[in-house]
């Protein structure tokens, strides 16, 4: 069972990263004063995306349906939130490589292309989606029900196999 | 140990008293001794031969006390052993009756001369355990630490003649206050009666913990998220309004004064841009949140039904497409110089190509920010997500409960 203790610290620790992702996606461009900075900006917030999967899966780990072999249960009911975060953990990397390669030499100047604003703009929409759709992960997970055996876990088991 | 030793027992009567078996050396000491637990036997055991090898066995340890000569004595004069018996068995009984609760394994090693003493013990035990049996769990457990006023001895009932053979005294005992528990892998003492008052303490807190579970952490979360959504909402409506009043101020009649625009503008236009996004994606979780945009059978429905939480969101959704977009012309104000400069992005002539389509973004996106935040607080307190992430629990509760009354 789940203690509420190890709960709420899991909790605030993805929502520290969560609140740090929000703040470099919208700050970051602000802070280039040197290229270093966001350099070292972007490597915390993507090596965060990755706590972030880290945390969520050992959180799967823990629940019963896990435990009970009930894997594709757990896939079935958050896939959105693991796909979105692999996407989004994709596209970061991705944008943060190019950004600096073409600021690195003069973080003020002009570098913006049209393929380099598409980037920027599915990056910036797929973080909000991952914003979303792992902070609701995070607080269904606190739900009791996925840590013990109960009548809606056996209904649930029963809908995915159909 | 004891299935080789049962059949040497009964063996016991049917031999002759010449085949009576060795006086046991000091290895066998500790063989010996659970014979004596097993009441089965006692009763049966008659013979001589038995009862010197277990007298020898308990009288070893005090074996300097007592010569030896009074043991060889004993062997042989068994029948007046089993004389001897008789008389004492009634004494046996009242003592037995008396001390209840004394320790049953060094009385029998005392009284080992008198066989019948455990099988009444046993006796006497049975309805004893049986009322503990009957007792609530609970009501054990919490006198586990206390004292049993069965277990002091007060009184020494311990008749000469016993003294006089049974060396091993049975002292006064006393309450002790300490009770050791082991800490660190060492036993430390501890007062009985703080360790008495912190157990009680635990089962308060254990009492405690349901009223406060993980679900309720979620439930807070989520309810505090909303909390800065709702925030975020109207401070992302007026926002917008007060950027697109600059914009158009500045800019002048007619959007004559572009190049004005320009120079007093290029400080505020990354950081506006920069807050914009944060406020927008902050409100587009929250109304998300809202109409629990991940179950999205029930969010294109709500869409299609133009509901106003539905419509909100995917105008926020829009807007944050809208300004993200601009990203590209927000960093090129940012980096403005005069046409003059050498290297400048802003050749002459073309602030008219790039700012009007800008500024109509800027207006449409303070347009649905402001749309979405009146759609918004017409049913401010609608929650879809949190009806629909926990709703499930209220209809199992109702089971619960039958199922706890029905076992009741």
């Amino acid at each position: 069972m789940l203690q509420t203790s190890n709960y709420s610290l899991v909790l605030s620790l993805q929502f520290l990263l969560l609140s740090y992702d929000l703040f470099v996606n919208s700050f970051s461009e602000l802070l280039r004063m040197a290229p270093v900075i966001q350099l070292v900006l972007f490597i915390i917030q993507d090596i965060a995306i990755l706590f972030n999967i880290i945390i969520i899966f050992l959180m799967f780990f823990n629940t019963f349906v896990f435990q009970a072999g009930l894997v594709n249960l757990l896939f079935h009911k958050f896939k959105g939130t693991i796909i979105l975060t692999a996407v989004y953990l994709g596209l970061s990397i991705s944008f943060h490589v190019w950004v600096m390669n073409l600021r690195w030499k003069n973080s003020n100047s002009f570098v913006w292309t049209d393929g380099l604003q598409t980037l920027f703009v599915f990056q910036r929409l797929a973080a909000v989606l991952y914003c979303y759709f792992y902070k609701r992960t995070a607080v269904r997970l606190g739900d009791p029900r996925f840590y013990q055996d109960s009548l809606w876990l056996r209904k649930e088991f029963m809908q995915v196999r159909r | 140990m004891r299935a080789d030793s049962g059949p040497r027992l009964e063996e016991g009567p049917s031999r002759p008293p010449r085949t009576l078996p060795p006086v046991p050396s000091q290895d066998d000491i500790p063989l010996n001794r659970p014979k004596k637990k097993k009441p089965r036997t006692k009763n049966t055991l008659a013979s001589a031969s038995l009862e010197g090898l277990a007298q020898t066995a308990v009288h070893r340890p005090s074996e300097g006390s007592e010569p030896p000569t009074e043991e060889l004595e004993e062997h042989l004069e068994a029948p007046v052993q089993k004389r001897q018996k008789k008389t004492r068995l009634p004494l046996e009984l009242e003592t037995s009756f008396t001390q209840k609760k004394t320790s049953s394994p060094s009385l029998l090693r005392n009284e080992n001369g008198i066989d019948v003493e455990p099988a009444e013990e046993a006796v006497i035990q049975k309805p004893r355990r049986k009322t503990k049996k009957t007792k609530p769990a609970e009501l054990q457990y919490a006198n586990e630490l206390g004292i049993e006023d069965e277990d002091i001895i007060t009184d020494e009932q311990t008749t000469p003649e016993q003294q006089s053979i049974f060396t091993a005294p049975t002292g006064i005992s006393h309450p002790v206050g300490k009770v050791f528990v082991e800490k660190s892998r060492r036993f430390q003492a501890a007062d009985r009666s703080e360790l008495i008052k912190t157990t009680e303490n635990i089962d308060v807190s254990m009492d405690m913990k349901p009223s406060w579970t993980t679900r309720d952490v979620a439930l807070s979360v989520h309810r505090a998220f909303r909390m800065i959504g709702l925030f975020s909402h109207g401070f992302l409506a007026g926002c917008a309004l007060w950027n697109i009043v600059v914009i158009y101020v500045l800019a002048g009649d007619q959007l004559s004064d572009l190049s004005n625009l320009l120079q007093q503008y290029k400080t505020l236009a990354y950081p506006f841009q920069s807050l914009l996004y944060l406020l927008l994606a902050l409100s587009t979780i929250s109304a998300f949140d809202r109409i629990d945009f991940a179950k999205t059978s029930v969010a294109i429905r709500n869409f299609f039904a133009l509901d106003p939480t539905a419509l909100a969101s995917f105008l926020y959704f829009t807007a944050l497409i809208l300004s993200l977009s601009q990203q590209m012309t927000s960093d090129r104000i940012h980096l403005y110089t005069p046409s003059s400069v050498n290297g400048s992005l802003w050749a002459a002539g073309i602030e008219e190509q790039i700012l009007p389509p800008w500024i109509v973004v800027n207006l449409v996106v303070a347009l649905l920010v402001g749309l979405s935040w009146l759609f918004l607080s017409y049913r401010p307190g609608m929650d879809l997500s949190e009806e629909l992430m926990f709703s499930s629990d209220v209809e199992e509760y109702p089971d619960k409960d039958k199922a706890i009354k029905a076992s009741s």
